[in-house]
C-alpha cells in the first residue's frame, strides 16, 4: 500500500472548520478512521490533547508511548467505551459517533484489551459469540456457532487450541490472545485494536501472535498494535504514532523511525534524528 | 478467507488432555456426586421407615419442593450474575400479605374464587416485581453493591409486612388450601405449575441469549460490556425476575397458610442461598448448572421431611443442611483448585 505522505483531499475535507493541523500532517487517502483533534477530559486531568491519527487500511499502525501517555484512553476512546469531550471521528471519510462499544462495533471497530475482556467460566465458542450468539427458533444455535468458531481458527491458522468447548480461564496467556483475536476477526471487523498483545506472553507465543497480526494485515484489515515492545513494533509495524503526554506527537511510516529515535520520542516527546517535515507535531 | 500457512509452534502451553478430561470428568460428577446423595438419603430413609416412598408422603414431597424451589431459581439467576438477592424471604412475607389483602377484597366483593386467587397471584408478582424494580435501581443507579442493596430491601420487606398485617394472619381463606391440595396422582396443580415455571426458567438460563449473558456478566461484566451487552438493563432485569419469582412464591405460601402472614417466608432466602451453593453454584458469578439447584433443593426437601418423617427433632435439620453445605463447598473448593492447576 501507498504510504507516501500527501495532503489527500479526506484530510482537508475532513478536518472541516477545525484548526488547520501542523503542515507536516500526512494522511493515507484509504484511511480507515482518522481522528480529528480528539480531547478527553476526566475532571481537570485531560488526558487526551488534541489528537489527530490517521489508520489505513490493511496496514498495521504501532501506538507507542510511555505509561500514562494516554494510549489506552485514546484506544477506549475509538472504541466507545466512553465519548471523547470534544474532536471528531471519520470513518471511511464519514463523521461518525462512537458513544458505545456496540457503535464501534457496529461500524467494524474490534478491541482486543489488555486484560482480554473474556470470560472466564465460558468456553471458546461462548467467548467468541458473546453478543452476537446465532439463534434458532429463540434457542442458541451451539452447532452452528461451534462450526463457525472451528473454521475461523482454522483460517487464522491457530492450532494450539485443542478444544473449542474448553473453558476459556484453562487456556494459556498466548491461546487467550488468539481466541480474543479470532473473535475480531469472525465478526468481520474492518479494524481490530490490539492493546498490548503481548505483554504476558513468553518468546514462542509472542512469535504465534505476530505472525497473527500479520495475517489479520494480509487479510486488509487494520490493525492499531498498542505496544511497549519496541521489537514487536518495528517487527510487524508499517507505520508508528508517538503518543507523550497525551498528545500525539509523532506519525508516519516506519521507515522514518529507527529503534533510538522511537525511544527518544517516547521518554522525551520529540526526537532530532526524525525530520520534522516527515511527521506531525503539536 | 484463505489459510495462510504459519509455522505454528508445538502446543507446549496447551494443557495435557489427560489433565482436561479429568476436570471435566470432575465437573460433571459434582452433579453425579449430588444424584448419588438425594439417592443415598431417600434410602437412608426409606430404611428408617419403609413408608417414606409412599404415594402420600412422596405427593408430600413435591408440594414442600414446590415450594422451595421458586426462590431457588431466583437465587440461581441472580447469583450466577454476580449479585445476590437477600431480599426474597422477606418479599414472600410482604407479597403475601399484600396479595391476601386483594383477594380479601375482591371475595368481599363477591368475586369468584378462581377469579380472585388469579388477581391474587398477579398483585403477588407485582409486589414482588416492586421489590425486585427497587433492588434494581438501588443497584444499577445508586451503585450500592448487591448484598446492601437487598439487605435493605430485605428489611423493608420484612417490616412493611407486619404493618400492613397489624401482625396478624390477613384473609383467612380456607378453600384456597383445599384447592391447592386438588390434582393428580402426586402431584398438585400448583406444584405442576410451578415446575413448568421452573422448566422454562432452566431451558431460558441453559439455551437463550439471555441466560448466556447471564453467566458472562457473572464472569467478566467488563468483557460483557465489551461485546455489546447493555450490562446495567440485564442486571436490572434480573432482580425484578428474582423479585417476580418471589412474589409468585409469596403466593404458594398463602396458598399453604390459609392467608398472608407476617412471618411467611422469614429467613428462607438462606435456605435458597443453601440449595444454591449445595447445587455447585459458585457465588462469585458465573458458573452453574440448573440441574445443580434442583439437586440442591430435592437433597434439602428429602432431609427436612425425612428428619420429621422418622421423628428425629426438627431442631437437627440445620445441623444436617450444615453438612451438607459443607461438603458441597469442598468439593467446589477441590474443583476449582483443579482448574487452577492446569
Amino acid at each position: 500500500m501507498d504510504t507516501t505522505p500527501e495532503n489527500s483531499s479526506l484530510t482537508s475535507s475532513a478536518t472541516g472548520q477545525s484548526e488547520p493541523v501542523g503542515s507536516g500532517v500526512e494522511s493515507s487517502a484509504s484511511s480507515l478512521l482518522s481522528l480529528r483533534d480528539i480531547t478527553k477530559s476526566f475532571g481537570a486531568v485531560q488526558a487526551l490533547r488534541h489528537v489527530d491519527l490517521d489508520i489505513p487500511a490493511g496496514q498495521v499502525t504501532a501506538l507507542i508511548g510511555d505509561n500514562g501517555a494516554g494510549k489506552s484512553t485514546l484506544i477506549k476512546t475509538i472504541s466507545g467505551i466512553w465519548a471523547p469531550t470534544s474532536g471528531t471521528m471519520y470513518w471511511q471519510g464519514q463523521g461518525v459517533q462512537v458513544h458505545t462499544p456496540r457503535d464501534a462495533s457496529h461500524l467494524g471497530i474490534a478491541t482486543v484489551y489488555q486484560d482480554l475482556a473474556l470470560c472466564d467460566n465460558l468456553d471458546v465458542v461462548q467467548n467468541m459469540y458473546l453478543g452476537r450468539e446465532s439463534t434458532r427458533a429463540g434457542l442458541l444455535d451451539e452447532i452452528t456457532m461451534e462450526l463457525a468458531t472451528t473454521q475461523t481458527l482454522k483460517d487464522l491458522a491457530v492450532t494450539s487450541v485443542k478444544s473449542v468447548r474448553q473453558v476459556v480461564g484453562s487456556l494459556s496467556g498466548g491461546q487467550r490472545q488468539a481466541v480474543a483475536v479470532a473473535r475480531a476477526v469472525m465478526r468481520e471487523s474492518k479494524l481490530v485494536i490490539l492493546d498490548e498483545p503481548t505483554a504476558a506472553l513468553g518468546v514462542t507465543q509472542t512469535a504465534q501472535v505476530l505472525e497473527l497480526i500479520r495475517t489479520l494485515s494480509s487479510k486488509g484489515i487494520a490493525v492499531l498494535l498498542i505496544s511497549h515492545n519496541l521489537n514487536d513494533v518495528f517487527s510487524v509495524a508499517d507505520r508508528i504514532a508517538v503518543m507523550y503526554l497525551g498528545t500525539l506527537v509523532h506519525h508516519g511510516p516506519i521507515a522514518n523511525y529507527d529503534r533510538n529515535s522511537a525511544v527518544e520520542m517516547i521518554t522525551t516527546g520529540k526526537s532530532d534524528r526524525v525530520p520534522s517535515s516527515l511527521a506531525s507535531s503539536n | 478467507m484463505s489459510t495462510v500457512e504459519t509455522p505454528v509452534a508445538p502446543s507446549d502451553d496447551a494443557p495435557p488432555l489427560s489433565q482436561l478430561r479429568r476436570l471435566a470428568a470432575f465437573a460433571t460428577s459434582q452433579q453425579a456426586i449430588l444424584f448419588l446423595v438425594l439417592v443415598a438419603v431417600m434410602c437412608f430413609f426409606d430404611f428408617q421407615n419403609a413408608r417414606f416412598f409412599g404415594t402420600s408422603e412422596f405427593g408430600n414431597l413435591i408440594v414442600d419442593f414446590s415450594t422451595a424451589i421458586l426462590i431457588a431459581v431466583a437465587e440461581m439467576y441472580v447469583i450466577t450474575s454476580g449479585g445476590i438477592d437477600l431480599s426474597v424471604g422477606s418479599t414472600i412475607a410482604f407479597s403475601g400479605v399484600i396479595g391476601a389483602y386483594a383477594m380479601q377484597f375482591l371475595e368481599n366483593h363477591h368475586f369468584g374464587e378462581f377469579g380472585s386467587l388469579l388477581v391474587g397471584t398477579i398483585a403477588c408478582a407485582g409486589v414482588g416485581a416492586l421489590v425486585g424494580l427497587i433492588n434494581a435501581l438501588l443497584i444499577t443507579k445508586a451503585r450500592l453493591v448487591p448484598f446492601v442493596a437487598t439487605l435493605v430491601t430485605l428489611s423493608m420487606g420484612e417490616g412493611l409486612a407486619l404493618v400492613f398485617s397489624k401482625g396478624g394472619t390477613v384473609g383467612y381463606d380456607p378453600g384456597a388450601a383445599v384447592w391447592s391440595a386438588t390434582g393428580f396422582w402426586v402431584f398438585t396443580w400448583l406444584s405442576v405449575i410451578v415446575l413448568v415455571i421452573t422448566a422454562i426458567s432452566g431451558i431460558v438460563l441453559h439455551f437463550t441469549r439471555y441466560g448466556r449473558y447471564n453467566f458472562a456478566i457473572g464472569s467478566n461484566p467488563f468483557a460483557a460490556r465489551a461485546a455489546g451487552i447493555n450490562v446495567n438493563l440485564h442486571v436490572a432485569s434480573v432482580y425484578v425476575l428474582s423479585g417476580v419469582l418471589a412474589g409468585l412464591n409469596g403466593m404458594i405460601w398463602y396458598f399453604q397458610s390459609s392467608g398472608g402472614a407476617p412471618q411467611n417466608g422469614i429467613g428462607l432466602e438462606l435456605e435458597a442461598i443453601a440449595a444454591v451453593v449445595i447445587g455447585g453454584v459458585s457465588l462469585t458469578g458465573g458458573v452453574g448448572r440448573f440441574s445443580g439447584i434442583i439437586l440442591g433443593v430435592a437433597i434439602l426437601t428429602v432431609v427436612h421431611d425425612g428428619l420429621t418423617f422418622i421423628n428425629v427433632a426438627t431442631t437437627w435439620n440445620e445441623v444436617v443442611v450444615a453438612a451438607f453445605i459443607a461438603l458441597a463447598a469442598v468439593l467446589q473448593s477441590l474443583g476449582s483448585g483443579a482448574r487452577k492447576r492446569t
